[in-house]
């Protein structure tokens, strides 16, 4: 990118900015401070900086009205315009004179580079999607730490089919055993490649590639390509994939993807507009998966599967009462507490599950990001789960219909000989299950907090008024004669209060040990990591030596096979190695720089202040 | 500017802890150590509990009397359920006598009861027949019985529907066997009241007002298979005969079970049987007029006492034994795995220093 001024002595001044790799190539014979430069460029790139290289050189006059015209021609021309541009700069750009270098701070977002390493420890692959240059893209990448020094990068650019496809099948076949596993080795991508990449021939072997490497940059692509991209992850390999963007041009990936992540702010609102969650800064997205991600998948599987247990205890018991009732269908308990059920008795406790339920805590989720990949293989929430809890619920059924008839068995109950009828024992079944159903959601919550003992002990409480009341209505509002003399005669039996201690007790007595005996014998790692935030430990020992063991033998000995046989590769990389960033001028973009450098006056001097 | 700023600080959500999910909490965590003692104490409470209501359940004394296929007294030849069977004699009458022992004296309250077997009073078209206002005696008439218990269309050619009072299957199967007990040819005093809930006397059962009772039931029909009408029902006690005789409450509140019992009489020992039921050779005399034989039904007569569990029932003591050795049992399950298992993983742990190599 450069610019020709007149000096007000007349002489003309060709001054050029650009990347290193390119101005030192024009420049004229040896210069002075071309290896000093080169040795400050480096020291910026060290530091992050983004660098440009500036020169300058002097052009004869009549040298340039002889370009003036062929520059003229060149930017009216209807066909290759472009490229006729290029080669008219390339005729004035020479020889050229280095000023030095410059440094810009252009940092990334605070906190970007946390965040993309705690997703790498969660064991979630990344891929930068941009639209920027091949440099930048790399220079970002590094500077995100996506990309280490240590690792090998591939970088496929390629203009046309063939060649496309003959070199990611060299890339597959170089890979050999050690497709689709964790290498350390990074893919670059540009758009124009990709194209060829996403037909039907090829798609396969580059979804190989991408899916051995660590990660994956794809620069210069289109809104339309980022979409396919994120079809192709979601639909070819059946990951859970999450888009995060914070542009325009992002909004069709975001809403490809499974999750869509909107960031709202600099670039306007359309990317959080169309996105499923939207959020302030990048950053941002480690609360978003690790806390409230892993908490909400937690959360809803304990919802379902007590939903499911504990209408499924209740509703059993009809069906062993029909054993005994000769199966006609008649219903042991009376029809509005059988409806309100799930309204009013039992409807407290999965809101406090799903609202409420904390099953790490946050600092920790946080801290150990190894942690979210609990909730990524389904270890929750899967056929063989769901079983087990409605054999559990069957199993509590039986006891808790069969205890009590074997307690009433002989129908005297009370101390002056009187007997009971079928609603009495209904209602004393019925109060056993909402205490045990009740007392069970408390067993599945991690973290009681208020709201929790309300839920539990207040459910409980609210049925014991509820049955008073419900007792007393009859004759006044005509509902429920069956209920009258119920409450009287249920509190008032020694039995139920007998019953009450024990077989609530019994019925959960099986689940209490199966939770001691697992967290004995199959302690997971966020157990430990409970336990040891309970002894006011620090969880980081165990939780470093618990992920160390991740990484094995195997994997270990492949590392190194890999960066022996690419060493060659490496050199070739270290030698083109960028120092700092390239600072792309966005060619064709909204606003031209010669338009940008004319707004200002630069005869007026600056304002201070600012 | 200023109206942007004040948007943007309605807009931010509220840092309650309630809102920010910091809710304090506590966890808790179900491990050898919390559980343990918990398992102790609760198996050392059971076990002695259980002991106290095995105890309790033995001291209730009881006595079953089958009279099913009790020989009739007129014809010792047939059962009484035979002649029952016999068509000529349906709605008829059979006396018959069994004679049974008690072995000990029967301490006051003493508690006789009749016991059906394979009587599903708990079927659902049964247990929804009745009406409830009828008993009430809000109408005579009623419409929530189901035919044919409900109704009577053009009694005897008048050309009225007379309902049935009280209507309903329920009402309609109404126990009325007579059962009554002689100790050496002198009758035991039984009472008839006060056996059945304080609640349905007081609230569900009410004879429709007036004086006369004939003509408060003017129009209805005793149902089909009763022998006398409702307000015959206790000719000597006013307050227990038409709805609000005790007999037919206890029968209307129907049992869970298809073996069931229901309180009969209590034993009066206010005089001459004071304190007990004393040990000796009883005889039950019963007047078999409920056909039970053809859906293969027994009938049984159940003289008990009650201890404040209720009546004899070693189940509870059973089950509070049982669960409480299995705590201790289970108490010292974990107190093994405990010392084996988890002292290993706490060593573990505690190794790590800041010398372990990564």
């Amino acid at each position: 990118m450069s610019v020709i001024v007149r000096m007000p002595d007349g002489t003309i001044k060709l001054m050029i900015k650009g990347a290193d790799t390119v101005i030192y190539d024009r420049l004229e014979g040896d210069q002075p401070f071309k290896d000093i430069t080169i040795q400050h460029l480096t020291d910026f790139a060290n530091l992050g900086l983004r660098t440009l290289c500036v020169a300058v050189t002097t052009i004869a006059p009549d040298f340039y009205d002889d370009w003036k015209e062929l520059y003229f021609r060149a930017s009216t021309s209807i066909q290759n315009r472009e490229k006729k541009l290029e080669e008219a700069a390339e005729l004035i750009e020479r020889n050229l004179q280095l000023l030095g270098a410059t440094a810009i701070e252009d940092r990334l977002q605070d906190g970007v580079i946390e965040t993309i390493s705690n997703l790498a420890k969660a064991e979630i692959k990344t891929w930068i999607l941009t639209g920027d240059k091949q440099e930048t893209a790399v220079n970002i990448g590094y500077s995100c730490k996506l990309f280490t020094q240590s690792m090998v990068l591939l970088i496929i650019n390629e203009t046309d089919i063939d060649s496309t496809r003959e070199c990611l099948t060299r890339h597959v076949n170089e890979f050999g055993e050690h497709l689709r596993k964790e290498n350390e080795v990074g893919l670059v991508i540009d758009g124009q490649t990709l194209n060829f990449a996403l037909s039907y021939d090829c798609c396969q072997d580059f979804l190989d590639v991408a899916m051995s490497c660590k990660g994956v940059i794809c620069c210069r692509v289109s809104p339309l390509q980022k979409t396919e991209i994120v079809n192709l992850i979601r639909y070819r390999v059946h990951a859970i994939s999450l888009a995060i963007g914070d542009g325009a041009n992002d909004v069709g990936m975001i809403q490809a993807a499974h999750v869509g992540v909107g960031i709202s702010g600099v670039e306007g609102l359309q990317a959080a507009c169309a996105s499923d969650y939207s959020i302030a800064q990048f950053q941002y997205l480690n609360k978003l998966l690790f806390v409230h991600g892993a908490w909400s998948y937690h959360r809803l599987t304990k919802l379902i599967l007590y939903s499911f247990y504990k209408n499924i205890c209740l509703h059993l018991i009809e069906f062993w009462f029909a054993i005994l009732s000769g199966f006609s269908g008649q219903v042991l308990f009376e029809r509005w507490t059988l409806g309100f059920y799930n309204v009013l008795f039992t409807a407290a406790p999965p809101f406090a599950l799903g609202l409420f339920d904390r099953w790490c805590s946050a600092e920790a989720m946080l801290r150990f990001p190894v942690l979210y990949k609990s909730s990524q293989n389904s270890e929750f929430f899967n056929i063989r789960i769901f079983w087990l809890w409605c054999l559990n619920s069957v199993f509590h059924s039986i006891l808790l219909f069969w205890l009590v008839v074997l307690a009433l068995e002989q129908d005297v109950a009370f101390e002056d000989g009187k007997i009971g009828d079928y609603l009495f024992l209904g209602n004393m079944v019925y109060t056993y299950v909402i205490v045990v159903v009740c007392i069970k959601a408390g067993f599945e919550m991690n973290a009681w907090t208020w709201v929790c003992h309300v839920a539990i002990w207040g459910s409980i409480v609210f049925w014991f008024v509820f049955f008073t009341v419900y007792c007393h209505l009859w004759p006044t509002i005509d509902q429920a004669p069956e209920m009258v003399g119920m409450d009287v005669n249920v509190f008032g039996c020694g039995i139920f209060w007998i019953g009450l201690f024990l077989i609530p007790l019994t019925t959960l007595l099986r689940d209490v040990m199966w939770k001691v005996l697992h967290r004995i014998m199959f302690k997971s790692i966020h157990e430990e990591v409970q336990e040891l935030e309970m002894k006011h430990e620090d969880p980081a020992k165990m939780v470093i030596k618990a992920t160390r063991k991740r990484l094995t033998e195997t994997a270990r000995l492949l590392k190194n096979v890999f960066t022996r046989s690419t060493n060659r590769m490496q050199e070739v990389q270290s030698e083109m190695q960028p120092r700092g960033y390239a600072f792309s001028q966005e060619e064709h973009g909204v606003v031209l720089q010669s338009e940008l450098i004319r707004a200002y006056d630069t005869t007026v001097e600056k304002p201070e202040g600012l | 500017m200023a109206s942007d700023d004040e948007q943007s600080e309605s807009r931010r959500p509220q840092d309650t802890k309630f809102k920010q999910q910091r809710l304090p909490a506590w966890q808790p965590v179900l491990t050898a150590t919390n559980v343990l003692p918990f398992m102790f104490a609760i198996g050392l409470a059971f076990i002695p509990l259980g002991v106290a209501f095995l105890i309790t359940s033995n001291q209730v004394q009881e006595i079953m009397v089958d009279y099913t296929h009790c020989k009739s007294q007129d014809d010792p030849s047939l059962t009484c359920a035979e002649y029952l069977a016999n068509s000529n004699n349906t709605g008829g009458s059979c006396f018959c006598e069994v004679t049974f022992t008690l072995p000990t004296n029967f301490t006051a309250p003493v508690f006789i009861y009749y016991s059906l077997t394979n009587y599903y009073q708990n079927h659902r078209r049964y247990v929804k027949s009745r009406d409830n206002d009828q008993l009430r005696g809000k109408k005579i008439s009623s419409s929530d019985c189901q035919d044919p218990f409900l109704k009577v269309e053009n009694y005897s050619g008048t050309g009225r529907d007379y309902t049935y009072a009280p209507c309903g299957a329920i009402a309609n199967s109404f126990f009325n066997d007579t059962l009554k007990i002689y100790l050496n040819d002198s009758e035991v005093k039984l009472l008839n009241t006060g056996i059945a809930w304080s609640t349905d006397r007081s609230t569900k059962y009410k004879n429709p007002p007036g004086d006369d009772f004939a003509k408060a039931f003017n129009n209805t029909l005793k149902p089909r298979n009763w022998q006398k009408p409702v307000y015959d029902l206790d000719p000597s006690n006013v307050h227990n005969t038409g709805y609000e005789n005790e007999d037919l409450m206890v029968w209307m509140r129907t049992a869970a079970l298809p073996t069931f019992r229901k309180l009969y009489r209590r034993v009066d020992t206010s005089n001459g049987f004071q304190g007990s039921l004393p040990a000796g050779n009883y005889t039950l005399r019963v007047t078999y007029q409920y056909p039970t034989v053809q859906f293969n039904g027994g009938k049984r007569m159940v003289i008990s006492t009650v201890s404040w569990l209720g009546g004899k029932n070693p189940f509870l003591g059973i089950a509070y034994l049982v669960v409480g050795s299995l705590c201790i049992v289970i108490g010292f399950v974990f107190l093994i795995i405990h010392l084996k298992i988890g002292k290993s993983a706490s060593t573990l742990s505690s190794e790590i220093s800041s010398r372990t190599p990564y």
